[in-house]
């Protein structure tokens, strides 16, 4: 599984270890208290990489050592050729999208912007010339003698990240930069971001706890869970094939079963129900995490064929907008989620309907049960 | 303030349309009649007092005597230098206050209380012990071979500014020590992030931040060191006169009741301006 690659713990630089940044054997402890317990990351030149994790997993103090606010107790961090590992934060380039987005509040939208060019002392005419340009690229031109206080939120992120790249840092960091935000703007500005990233070809690090925002935004995303990272691979592979149950569960919505493997290549539920597995199963007698998400299964009527099928009762019904979650109680003894498009109400389903669920092998995918890999 | 009548209360329109406005001026005047008896008409009488028989002539007094001029501004000076010295002590003693752990804050602010809680006669007959030829201070540094002879630190304006910052260092440091509590660490940490060195991070985010409780703080030691008496009399013994010295020996020694009214009223009227132009270096600052 992923989870082993990415686990491989050692000190020096592995030749694993690819990309514009460079994370080997990052272990950071606060007292008895381990935050980081071995990470190996590479993120690539250009790329958009998310840390994704609940609060507590170690993403931010991640985020830290990257930006230099801590130090790692060990391991090593290389950007681009160098080495940045016990680098001041103000020797580093990189610049940085905070929660709430610390935008220096006596100075105007401008100076805020300048501040980075000042610091590497850019001449007074060029730094006035890089300022605009940065304020027509995130769409606040004519808003650069404004302070903080008088913008909007979202204009506000705008000026955070027009700061943050200005100075064309060697990598832009995201920290939950969009949680202050109502829904329909967060929206906005994560398009936003991720073309103004692409854009530039800045190699970005994103943490986020919220999933959804990690798959509309990131090249690639890293799960962390206590301190390490469980699973890193493309959003749709998360989504699809997590490797361990945790992500599973966290990543969007999901059933999971616990099945024990029979002799037939089928998981059999504790009260006995089989359901089957996909082909490369696992061997015989093993306990095996079951995940199905709500979107595969399907109402099979009389000709549609499915690998297996079970009826059973519609016991609660969501209405999500586009989307209708219901919730099934399954005539074998056991309850599913399902969640389908949500055309016209006339093929709605109401609590207490008849319904015939069906999935094919190939709609599960298998985790291991055991939480500690 | 007219009363309303009964039938004006019973839904009257009178009643409907001001009932809040008739409201909040009932609540408000035990206040206002406080400030009335104890602020407005003391001050009113001693305005009065200094226009005796209806003429400027203390005022003129007050303004073209050199003398009077001198005092004026030597009071001045002595509360523009108070509010230095507390500002260059206070500022890093606010910082070390918002800055450090759990506990040392507490312990801090009480020892900066501390003063407080004696009585300001003492605290001043205190630095007289302290301060004298041989005093404890001089005794000290004679003893330990700093000094050959005593320093002159008492009666003198030595004495008068060290009394008069340990009074005052309280009101200089609370001011900035609660906007500096309200600093979000963020922005430091977003210069330091962006380039800027330590000193860079102070100069262009930390003390701009910091400037308006350094101004409240500014404002407050002045005012209230203008109208210092206690101290300077005691301290200075006696060459150190300032317009609050000036006023009690003109009334208790000349008995002088009108000129000792203007001097206060020119007194007031300096506080005043100093108030405003700080109001509006404050405004302009923010």
């Amino acid at each position: 599984m992923d989870a082993a690659e990415v686990e491989q713990t050692g000190s020096a630089m592995p030749a694993s270890i690819e990309g514009d940044l460079r994370l080997a054997g990052i272990v950071k402890r606060y007292g008895a208290v381990t935050a980081l317990a071995g990470i190996d990351l590479g993120v690539r030149k250009g790329e958009l990489l998310t840390i994704l994790g609940p609060s507590g997993s170690g993403k931010t103090t991640l985020l830290k050592v990257v930006a230099g606010f801590e130090m790692p107790d060990e391991g090593e961090v290389l950007l681009g050729a160098g080495r940045i590992t016990d680098a001041p934060p103000s020797k580093r380039d990189i610049g940085m999208v905070f929660q709430n987005y610390a935008l220096f509040p006596h100075m105007t939208i401008a100076d805020n912007i300048a501040f980075p060019l000042e610091m590497r002392k850019v001449r007074r005419a060029e730094r006035a010339r890089r300022v605009d340009e940065a304020l027509s690229l995130v769409d606040l031109s004519g808003l650069g003698g404004r302070l903080p206080r008088q913008m909007s939120g979202g204009q506000q992120q705008r000026a955070a990240l027009a700061r943050a790249v200005v100075f064309g840092p060697k990598l832009l960091l995201l920290d939950e930069p969009f949680g202050a935000l109502d829904r329909k703007l967060r929206e906005q500005m994560q398009l936003e971001v991720r073309r103004l990233q692409r854009r530039l070809g800045v190699t970005a690090l994103f943490v986020t706890h919220d999933q959804e925002e990690a798959l509309i935004l990131s090249d690639r995303i890293a799960v962390m869970e206590q301190g390490r990272i469980v699973q890193l691979g493309e959003p749709q592979e998360i989504y699809r094939r997590p490797a361990t149950r945790f992500v599973a569960g966290f990543i969007g919505e999901s059933n999971l079963y616990r099945v024990k493997v029979d002799e037939r290549g089928s998981g059999s539920l504790e009260n006995g129900t089989r359901i089957p597995l996909p082909g490369n199963a696992v061997a015989a007698g093993q306990e095996v995490g079951v995940m199905l998400r709500p979107e595969r299964p399907r109402q099979v009527g009389g000709t549609e064929a499915a690998d297996v099928t079970f009826s059973g009762e519609v016991v609660e019904t969501v209405y999500l907008g586009e989307t209708v979650k219901y919730r099934v109680q399954l005539d074998p003894g056991f309850e599913v989620v399902v969640r389908w498009p949500f055309r016209d109400a006339g093929e709605a389903l109401k609590v207490g309907d008849r319904v015939a669920l069906g999935w094919n092998r190939d709609d599960v995918h298998l985790v291991p049960w055991s939480l500690t890999a | 303030m007219t009363a309303p009548s009964a039938s004006l209360l019973e839904g009257g329109f009178f009643w409907r349309r001001h009932r809040s406005t008739v409201l909040l001026l009932a609540t408000a005047l035990p206040a206002i009649i406080f400030l009335l008896v104890f602020y407005i008409a003391p001050m009113a009488l001693l305005l009065a007092e200094s226009f005796e028989g209806g003429t400027f002539k203390h005022y003129a007094k007050a303004l073209s005597d050199g003398l009077y001029v001198g005092v004026l501004i030597d009071t001045l000076v002595i509360a523009a230098c108070v509010s230095l010295v507390c500002l260059l002590l206070g500022y890093p003693l606010a910082y070390f206050l918002a800055s450090t752990p759990a506990p040392w804050p507490t312990i801090g602010i009480i020892f900066v209380l501390l003063p407080f809680w004696t009585s300001i006669l003492v605290r001043t007959y205190g630095w007289m012990i302290l301060l004298g030829r041989n005093g404890i201070v001089n005794r000290a540094l004679i003893e330990l071979g700093l000094i050959a002879t005593p320093l002159p630190l008492l009666n003198n304006i030595n004495g008068v500014l060290i009394g008069m910052v340990h009074v005052l260092l309280p009101y200089m440091v609370f001011p900035i020590y609660a906007v500096m509590r309200r600093i979000d660490p963020a922005l430091l940490a977003a210069a330091e992030g962006l380039g800027a060195p330590g000193w860079q991070i102070f100069r262009r985010i930390y003390f701009p931040l910091t400037l308006p409780g350094v101004l409240a703080g500014v404002t407050l030691v002045f005012i209230v060191a203008i109208g210092f008496f206690i101290t300077p009399a005691l301290l200075g013994g006696g060459k150190v006169i300032t317009v609050a010295v000036l006023i009690e020996t003109q009334v208790r020694q000349f008995l002088n009741w009108g000129f000792a009214a203007a001097l206060s009223a020119v007194l007031l009227g300096a506080t005043l301006v100093v108030y405003l132009a700080l109001r509006r270096l404050f405004r302009s600052e923010m």
